[in-house]
């Protein structure tokens, strides 16, 4: 059965709508001794890149693609790395995509899908005004 | 944050999958924001603020 209800399918489509550029959804996960929302995080992603043409799911093992885990600098699984016509975004999810993350997953998508950023010109300035490596992280909960 | 400057790198946790990683930054409730190992921001706060709190700039006024 899918996680997506039709209903849901319909809106989420039309949000995704506006995407121009292609967007990579590169999933790292572990297999043995990985966690359980591996496989959770893989239908989600699977169920949203069927919804446009443009959004396609990148499989990568977190324990034999090293190579692509140092490039991205992940550290943990699950991980999505998004990516705008192949370049990194650097936007990171980690932990399967559900409640609050999956509203986030789904913004993150249509950024990278346009490079568009809603933010307010002056907030802009100061973000672009950053000259030093600025690592965030921010901790949700599905509910 | 992060499509806005290549400098900056943004990760979304979810918090009760990586305890290890919650109890390191002390996270006892979401949303909570890490920047660069230090600045801690809890709660969601208006855009303006958050950004200034998370870049560490001044207050206006």
């Amino acid at each position: 059965m899918a996680l997506l209800s039709p209903q849901d399918e319909a809106t989420l489509k039309q949000h995704l709508s506006v995407i121009t550029l292609p967007v990579q959804l590169v999933l790292f996960t572990q297999t043995i001794g990985g966690s359980e929302s591996g496989p959770v995080t893989k239908r989600i992603l699977g169920e949203l890149a069927a919804l446009n043409d443009k959004v396609t799911l990148v499989e990568k093992s977190f324990v034999l693609d090293t190579e692509d885990r140092n490039k991205y600098k992940v550290d943990k699984a699950p991980a999505i790395v998004l990516l705008s016509d192949g370049v990194d975004t650097r936007m990171r999810l980690y932990g399967a995509p559900t409640g609050y993350e999956f509203v986030g997953l789904v913004e993150a998508i249509i950024v990278a899908g346009t490079s568009k950023i809603e933010l307010d010109p002056e907030t802009m300035k100061w973000i672009q005004a950053v000259d030093k490596p600025t690592h965030i992280q921010v901790f949700s909960t599905p509910t | 944050m992060a499509a806005a400057n290549e400098l900056i790198t943004a990760d979304a946790i979810e918090a009760t999958e990586f305890m290890d990683l919650s109890r390191k930054y002390r996270v006892t409730g979401v949303p909570k924001t890490i920047v660069n190992e230090t600045i801690e921001i809890m709660g969601a706060l208006p855009e303006q603020d958050y950004v200034r709190a998370a870049l560490q700039l001044p207050e206006q006024g």
